[in-house]
């Protein structure tokens, strides 16, 4: 076990929260916002594990999770500000 | 291997501020406030563990790619709070009890005041 | 045809990052494939406003030091709020407070909402109508005028220069 095994776990640990939130959340800006942070998490877990297994497929999918993450939101955000999303 | 020492701090810094803003998230009482700790924290923690990682592997094809993902989330993220945000106040999700004050909402009330409850 | 050269550049470069090598030859395939790109997505550019290279050239020392303002704005703003996040009871007065701003093109507002968002304790909800106007949600809005004044004076002086 080194510092980046170490780094991966607490990275878990820090998913309990947004869980907490997407579970729990009273509104739905609340669940999408949740989701959004989750994003974030797993970008950083990406870009720690492509260190880790000396590969660089996993920051091409780390890029594109968060390409697909901001675009979801603002969908979401446009859907529920106008009823429609185009 | 200064090296090394300092792209391990700025690892355990960023990892440090991501777990703050998790926390951050279940903690604040309502969504602008959760939205303050995941835009800034959050995009802070990301860049300091891509930066890291740029530290320990150079300008090769890895480190060049964690550095567009940083840029990336710091550029998108304040985009997608605000887009967020101004759904949630037009859904209609007030502000926390602890709020003083709202001139947004006096604003959209004066532009067009709600419908008359029967 | 000045306007597809300069985001044909500003493209090529994205695709360097975005493929992982920078060299010559990835930044001129960048330059060739970058006016196919434009081409059908012409409406999302601002192709009706003046341009030209020598102002473009000119605007670069303010923006580095924007960026350089930007960036003790970021590391000020997360010590703030993991401040806040730390204690161990929760005393915050949020609230939303309306901040008149004198930028009037579109990307100048772009650059100030989105770095009022970067910094300590605000958030930009929306823009009114007439673009004079921005809500922002404060973390700490006992002194609204405070808050419109600090941003005005400290952040908007520096986005004027770098992007109008």
């Amino acid at each position: 076990m080194n510092l980046l095994e170490y780094s991966l776990i607490f990275m878990v640990i820090s998913f309990i929260p947004c869980l907490y939130r997407v579970i729990k959340g009273p509104t739905i800006p609340d669940r999408v916002v949740a989701l959004d942070a989750m994003t974030t998490v797993i970008v950083v877990m990406l870009g720690i594990y492509s260190y880790v297994q000396e590969s660089v497929f996993f920051m091409d999918v780390a890029l594109v999770l968060a390409i697909i993450s901001f675009v979801g939101t603002v969908t979401i955000a446009k859907y529920l500000d106008e009823g429609v999303v185009f | 291997m200064a090296l090394e020492i300092l792209s391990n701090a700025v690892l355990i810094l960023g990892l440090f501020f991501v777990f703050l803003a998790m926390l951050g998230l279940a903690r604040l009482p309502d969504v602008y406030n959760r939205l303050h700790t995941t835009t800034k924290i959050g995009t802070l923690g990301a860049f300091s563990v891509m930066l890291s990682i740029l530290l320990k592997v150079g300008f090769s094809p890895m480190g060049v790619k964690a550095i567009t993902v940083a840029l990336f989330i710091l550029i998108t993220s304040p985009v997608a709070a605000h887009m967020i945000s101004r759904a949630a106040h037009r859904h209609g999700v007030g502000l926390c009890r602890e709020s003083v004050i709202d001139e947004y909402g006096k604003a959209c009330n004066a532009a067009c005041p709600p419908p008359e409850e029967d | 045809m000045k306007r597809y050269i300069a985001y044909s550049a500003i493209l090529a470069l994205v695709w360097c990052f975005v493929h992982g090598t920078i060299s010559v030859n990835n930044f001129i395939l960048g330059l060739i494939i970058a006016p196919f790109i434009i081409r059908p997505f012409k409406f999302l550019f601002p192709f009706d406003l003046e341009f030209s290279f020598g102002n473009a050239i000119k605007k670069i020392p303010a923006q580095i030091k924007f960026l350089y303002v930007l960036i003790v704005e970021i590391i000020k703003a997360n010590i703030m709020v993991a401040k806040i996040v730390l204690q161990p009871k929760i005393d915050i007065k949020p609230g939303i407070i309306a901040v008149p701003i004198d930028s009037k093109t579109d990307i100048g507002i772009t650059a100030i909402a989105n770095t009022i968002t970067l910094t300590p304790g605000t958030l930009t909800i929306d823009v009114s109508d007439d673009k004079s106007i921005l809500y922002v949600h404060a973390i700490d809005a006992t002194d609204p005028e405070g808050v419109a004044q600090s941003i005005r004076e400290d952040l908007e002086k520096y986005t004027m220069e770098a992007f109008e």
